[in-house]
């Protein structure tokens, strides 16, 4: 072989490298994008609640280990020192419980009431409504030391304006489950 | 000879160009500082989580509060600013917790800690589409009174998210050296 040959040989296999090289950065570069952005997106799926599965009136729905059902949302009319157009909302909950480890399970456990636009209200303290001692709500259940089978009731209460009562509606979260989360039904819906 | 100046033009150009961008863009601290979302008294300034009106000043040499039923008045060597805002949450209820008093020649003050535990002070919750009274009180130079920005946001770093800037405009100083319409004492008993 001449060198000349050689020379055209090397120059066609480095044309050939070089077009590889090109073509193979077509992967990397998105592959380089999505494990630099992992972290980030499991971050924002596991501090957000995306997708809601909705549960009908008088069904319970396996969330978190445990039997989430509604079994009251109402408004609490005729309190004063409130502020003008606001309502107190009471939501309350029976959880049978399945898996006992509520510590880990419902971590960041989060009860909102959501209306039609998507404006959500976190519980309140402005209103403090006295409620029976075997009611608890989700924090304080966490460290009950409930165990598989036992049944609890939770209650939250909410401060929303007037206008809003009519379409709110309870949700429930919990960070082993974000980002689903639990969207309960009422009765007319 | 030739090849070697044009190498030392280009170098020049790339230092100047880089002094350009390093000159005319924001530093990377204001990229990922807060976002102002700006106003005057009495506007309504919206940010990302929550609105905030602003709706009146008031300068005092002392306070009165009342604390765990106790009558107290707190003087200062400078002058209390005590800000009457409205705050209202956007589309999720939220926690405001920070406030602060910044001077015309840039001196900030952070809301007073000596009224513990005080109805209407910051912390405040706020849920959507009820919304709700606060005082921010400071305690200030009476040289930083005029012309002053209130900055309010919803956490310490507000890295990111929305901060309200109110610009509080102006305020002439008396020969006493304090604010023009200045009290001497306010009640913070009174209901805002």
């Amino acid at each position: 072989m001449t060198a000349e040959a050689l020379d055209r040989n090397n120059r066609a296999s480095e044309r050939k490298w070089r077009r590889r090289s090109l073509w193979s950065l077509l992967v990397l570069i998105p592959l380089a994008l999505a494990v630099e952005s992992y972290d980030s997106v499991k971050a924002l799926l596991g501090n957000n609640d995306l997708f809601p599965r909705r549960v009908a009136w008088g069904e319970s729905a396996r969330f978190g280990g445990s039997d989430w059902k509604l079994t009251d949302l109402r408004g609490a009319f005729g309190m004063s020192n409130l502020p003008p157009d606001s309502v107190p909302v009471l939501a309350d909950f029976q959880v049978k419980i399945g898996d006992p480890d509520l510590q880990k399970l419902w971590l960041g456990c989060k009860i909102v009431l959501v209306d039609k636009d998507g404006r959500r209200w976190s519980p309140t303290s402005i209103v403090s409504l006295k409620t029976p001692d075997n009611v608890g709500n989700c924090i304080s259940a966490i460290f009950s030391g409930a165990k598989s089978g036992d049944t609890l009731d939770l209650r939250e209460t909410f401060l929303v304006p007037k206008e809003a009562t009519k379409s709110v509606r309870p949700s429930v979260s919990v960070a082993s489950e974000r980002p689903r989360f639990l969207l309960f039904q009422l009765e007319k819906d | 000879m030739m090849r070697k100046s044009a190498n030392i033009v280009l170098l020049l150009l790339a230092v100047v160009f880089c002094y350009g961008l390093q000159i005319s863009k924001p530093h990377y601290g204001d990229l990922i500082g807060p976002i102002p979302a700006r106003g005057k008294l009495a506007d309504t300034v919206v940010g990302r989580a929550f609105e905030v009106h602003a709706e009146k000043i008031e300068f005092a040499r002392k306070l009165k509060v009342d604390q765990f039923g106790r009558q107290k008045v707190l003087t200062t060597g400078g002058v209390w600013a005590v800000v009457t805002v409205a705050f209202a949450a956007r589309a999720e209820s939220t926690v405001v917790s920070v406030a602060s008093w910044r001077g015309p020649t840039g001196l900030t003050y952070d809301q007073t800690e000596r009224l513990s535990f005080m109805n209407g002070l910051l912390p405040v919750a706020v849920d959507p589409g009820l919304p709700r009274k606060a005082r921010l009180i400071f305690e200030v130079r009476p040289d930083q009174a005029n012309n002053a920005t209130l900055l309010i946001s919803e956490k310490l770093v507000a890295a990111l998210d929305s901060q309200a800037e109110i610009s509080l405009g102006p305020v002439t100083i008396t020969a006493d050296g304090l604010p023009g319409g200045a009290v001497d004492t306010l009640d913070m008993a009174e209901p805002l």
